[in-house]
């Protein structure tokens, strides 16, 4: 785990991967994700993210199609590994125990 | 392909910019989400916006993960490499622990020496600069042209002022100055009304009202436009206020000059000191307001040519026009005044005379013009500039002369390094860096040996400057430099060495650094030959101080006491004198204001042979007035005729000549001879010895003596002693007799004389620091170079050893080729200082013929250095067993 960990942004921006699946590319989940949080994010914020996660092996990518709108350009999709899921699986319980382990609103001593 | 109409495309150089640092295998990708993006935004913003956006996220792409590597590996960061880099250079530093200290100490002698003279030279040409108006305020400058007989000046008649505060709606003001021995200027004793004992003062001179304001000088108290303004005022400098006034306010104070309480001074203003970049330091100005010397002085323009005129212009005035209007006030003042007296001068003038207005910051380099105010010398400030860059040269040839020398241990490592994947690029770098290492180094060990040694230098150049620690400029300024001269040291090396082909170094076929053997034999050729060249400069320059100290300089300038401040002695001079005289010691006294130093007072003239003043051009000619024992007194030579005599009343017409006057008069035989001066016709009634009076830079110049009962401002006692203490306190006794309110000053004719001559005596150990500083740097360099090749040839020794080689051979063997090298040095020098030194001795009338003894001299010295130097390596080498050496084979 200690290894492994993701950022909250890398986070966000793999399951953002894992949701769009084959149009899992810079551009598309940068949309989704601007979307999502309501708030303008950078080409270089999402490429750095991409890159570290593929680099620390949580995903693969491969080229895509070219298009006009790209000015001819490739796009290149990111899928999630299984280890991907895996560690996107542990946090999220990790997170359920928190939850509970959690005194109950109201309760909670401000 | 695409063509798309509307198809608005983002602007170009966030692109390019983006090709070029983004790694190439994120290119496409990146590229593509960039365009992607663009378009987007074009569908929600302006284009504008959009544009601004896609520039704002070029930028934001600038992160490490996304970046291109700069080095080639992609292995080692660049900074990685660098800070290798340093490790090496380091290391190595601390491996030759001798060779280091040799290249860094050289080195920061080099910068050292190269400090001390770049504070000198910005210093010199530093004066001037801080008027708020400096370049509308200009001195007036006569350039007189005749062929062959050009000269400068600045003095001009009275009347100048009005004539250029009429006519020349440019000019705003001016002012004019007496700065020479004249009446009240120089030194002066100087007391408070209200005060009894005298002081001394110097630092007097005559000025303008005007002056204040068109210099610009600040006032402690009073108004520069009123504070000279009404007839016998002065002003006095803050420091002088301080001292007489302390605490108060001391307009309208009155002050005595020379106990000559019928005509006092009001002090009409206190000036702050001025500065010590300013072309003037005087402590006193008396005003020129009203002032008249005699009847007429100020009206005449035939008069006395005694004033420096100052202008201040108004701004957006041409000077160089302003110039050629001046030329009215020669042909409608100065010519006419002359035609009207009949001086056949006027013609050469009309001709030759112009008005030069020469700007107020460039008076103090210019030390041409004979104007009685300190100067510094342009020559001295680029002599001293192209020494300081010679052994630089010097100390940055030693360094890459040791680094190539040593080139033979780092072979191996260049052609390993070459092996293992290095491009000679990277080794390029590397070399470089150690030199930069060993710049920044010599750099700071520099800056401290020059802080060390201001002091001493301060001495030497008759300066006092500061080490600039505080200036801002100190370390942004230093540390470019030393990248500057790393680089410059480096580079040749950096290249030699990288150059190394891997296969030849490895096979151990590369000869030990011979390649280069030609290049280190001109470095040392050229070493030496500064050296030499050096050498023969410092020898000439103190033969020619030792001919002036000792050459017969027409008068006896030894056991003659001066005392200053004479004339307030008055109507007592004969006692004075009388009672001197008893004293056994005392040869002869004589009181006067002309000495034959400078410095003192001087009165040119022109002279005539009687009646031919309206038809020849008449002769300048110093005139002196002394008293009727001033030629034993000095010891002058009376080649014919006789003395002047009290006892006959028709010597106050009488005038004993010099030699160059009798001879430039054309007399035959002079005595009786009558010749007219200006003020009367005067018979000649002896003729003196030419002795010098000025410089020996100049030639003797015609002199007359006239008697005069004036009380001149020093007493000459002439003694004959062995006690010289014992006399001086007799003398000093007499004085507080006659004089209890004035403490006695005296000074020697001898030390004087020597003091007029303080510059070559200067330039002299000048050269001689220099040329120690050159040796050692030489020696350094060629120490170093001797260590190596004893290193690299000791096997050949020792086998020569084992085969019957004695000692004198192998010192012969290694000391060979290195005095060859000095030898050719030798031969370039000689024609080199002997051309130097003759340029130098030109400036003189009278010098020393150059001696081939000189350069015999000079190359022995080289010679026994060089030897000495080499010696203790190859002795070294010859003493060591050969056994020792060889049993590793």
């Amino acid at each position: 785990m200690k290894k492994n960990k993701l950022g909250e942004f890398q986070e966000l921006i793999l399951m953002a991967v894992i949701v769009l699946q084959e149009n899992a590319y810079g551009s598309e989940i940068q949309r989704d994700l601007e979307k999502r949080l309501n708030e303008r994010l950078s080409v270089g914020a999402i490429q750095t993210a991409l890159k570290r996660m593929e680099g620390k092996g949580f995903l693969t990518s491969e080229w895509g199609e070219a298009s006009q709108i790209r000015g001819g350009k490739r796009k290149r999709i990111y899928s999630a590994t299984p280890y991907a899921h895996q560690v996107l699986r542990e946090m999220k319980d990790i997170r359920a125990q928190l939850w509970e382990a959690m005194p109950k609103l109201g309760i909670s001593n401000v | 392909m695409r063509h798309r109409i509307n198809h608005t495309v983002p602007p170009m150089w966030p692109l390019k910019f983006l090709r070029f640092f983004i790694k190439d295998r994120y290119l496409e990708e990146i590229e593509g989400d960039m365009e992607e993006r663009f378009q987007d935004n074009l569908q929600r913003f302006s284009v504008r916006k959009a544009r601004r956006l896609y520039v704002w996220d070029t930028l934001k792409l600038i992160r490490p993960e996304l970046l291109k590597r700069i080095t080639k590996s992609n292995q080692l960061s660049h900074l990685d490499m660098i800070r290798q880099n340093f490790k090496i250079a380091w290391r190595g530093l601390l491996k030759q622990k001798v060779f280091s200290f040799i290249k860094i100490g050289g080195f920061a002698i080099g910068i050292a020496a190269c400090m001390l003279i770049g504070l000198f030279i910005w210093d010199e040409l530093n004066y001037d600069k801080h008027y708020a108006k400096g370049d509308l305020i200009y001195r007036l400058v006569i350039s007189y042209d005749e062929p062959g007989n050009t000269l400068r000046g600045v003095t001009l008649p009275a009347p100048v002022k009005d004539g250029l505060d009429n006519g020349f709606p440019e000019i705003e003001q001016s002012g004019r100055m007496i700065l020479f021995k004249w009446f009240d200027t120089g030194d002066n004793q100087f007391r408070r009304a209200d005060q009894v004992q005298n002081a001394f003062e110097n630092g007097f001179v005559y000025a303008d009202p005007e002056m204040l304001e068109i210099l610009e000088i600040p006032m402690v108290y009073g108004e520069q436009s009123r504070a000279l303004s009404e007839p016998n005022s002065m002003v006095i400098s803050k420091r002088k206020a301080d001292q007489y006034f302390p605490n108060q306010d001391p307009i309208g104070q009155t002050v005595i000059l020379n106990d000559n309480e019928s005509h006092p001074f009001t002090i009409g203003g206190v000036m702050e000191d001025f500065p010590a970049h300013s072309h003037l330091q005087h402590d006193f100005l008396i005003t020129l307001s009203e002032k008249e010397f005699w009847p007429g002085s100020q009206t005449s323009w035939t008069g006395s040519n005694i004033y420096d005129v100052y202008v201040k212009l108004l701004p957006g005035a041409d000077p160089r026009h302003l110039e050629k209007k001046l030329l009215s006030i020669r042909d409608n003042h100065i010519v006419v005044g002359l035609e009207k007296e009949g001086d056949q001068f006027a013609e050469s003038v009309k001709k030759y005379w112009t008005l030069e207005l020469q700007p107020v910051e460039e008076i103090y380099l210019d030390s041409d013009i004979r104007d009685f105010l300190t100067h510094g010398d342009i020559k001295v400030v680029w002599l001293f500039g192209s020494i300081a860059m010679f052994i630089l040269i010097l100390a940055m040839v030693n360094f890459i002369n040791l680094s190539t020398a040593k080139s033979a241990n780092r072979a191996k490592e260049v052609g390993l390094r070459k092996v293992v994947g290095s491009y000679r690029q990277g080794l390029v770098v590397q070399f470089m860096i150690e030199s930069w290492v060993y710049s920044l180094i010599s750099f700071g060990m520099g800056m401290l040996l020059a802080w060390l040694l201001l002091p001493s230098f301060n001495l030497l150049a008759d300066k006092s400057l500061n080490f600039p620690w505080s200036e801002w400029w100190l370390f942004p300024i230093s540390f470019g430099l030393a990248g500057v001269i790393g680089t410059l040291a480096g580079i040749y090396p950096a290249f030699y060495l990288s150059g190394f082909k891997p296969l030849e170094v490895l096979k151990g076929r590369l000869s030990m650094g011979s390649k280069s053997t030609a290049l280190r034999s001109t470095m040392v050729v050229f070493q030496f030959t500064a050296t030499i060249v050096l050498i023969i400069c410092t020898l000439i320059t103190y033969q020619q101080m030792d001919f002036i100290l000792n050459k017969k300089i027409g008068y006896n300038k030894d056991q003659v006491v001066l005392l200053q401040g004479a004339s307030t002695i008055g109507e007592h001079r004969a006692a004075f004198k009388n009672e001197l005289m008893r004293m056994p010691e005392v040869v002869n006294v004589t009181q006067t204001d002309y000495m034959p130093i400078s410095e003192t007072r001087r009165d040119g003239t022109q002279v005539w042979k009687e009646g031919r003043a309206k038809i020849d051009i008449g002769i300048g000619c110093q005139f002196w007035q002394v008293d009727e024992n001033y030629i034993e007194t000095m010891g002058m030579e009376l080649i014919s005729g006789r003395g002047f005599s009290h006892d006959m009343a028709s010597d106050s017409a009488a005038v004993i000549i010099n030699q160059t006057l009798s001879k430039r008069l054309g007399f035959e035989d002079p005595i009786g001879e009558r010749i007219n001066v200006g003020r009367g016709t005067f018979m000649v009634v002896g003729v003196v010895g030419d002795f010098h009076f000025e410089s020996m830079k100049g030639v003797i110049e015609p002199l007359a003596f006239v008697l005069s009962d004036y009380p001149g401002s020093m007493i000459a006692v002439r003694i004959e002693t062995k006690d010289f203490k014992q006399s001086l306190a007799s003398i000093s006794d007499v004085w507080q007799e006659f004089m209890p309110r004035q403490p006695i000053r005296y000074t020697f004719l001898d030390y004087s004389y020597a003091r007029m001559y303080a510059d070559v005596e200067r330039t002299g150990r000048v050269f001689a620091i220099f040329a120690i500083l050159a040796i050692v740097v030489a020696c350094l360099g060629l120490f170093a170079l001797s260590a190596f090749m004893v290193e690299q040839r000791s096997k050949e020794i020792s086998i020569r050893k084992v085969l019957g080689a004695n000692f004198a051979i192998i010192i012969g063997l290694l000391t060979r080729d290195f005095l060859r090298l000095v030898l050719i040095a030798l031969v370039i020098a000689v024609p080199a200082g002997w051309y130097l030194m003759d340029d130098w001795l030109a400036d003189y009338a009278y010098s020393i013929d150059i001696s081939w003894v000189v350069f015999v001299v000079a190359g022995a010295i080289a010679i026994a250095i060089a030897l000495l130097t080499i010696s203790s390596e190859s002795i070294k080498a010859a003493m060591t067993n050969p056994s020792n050496k060889l049993r590793s084979e």
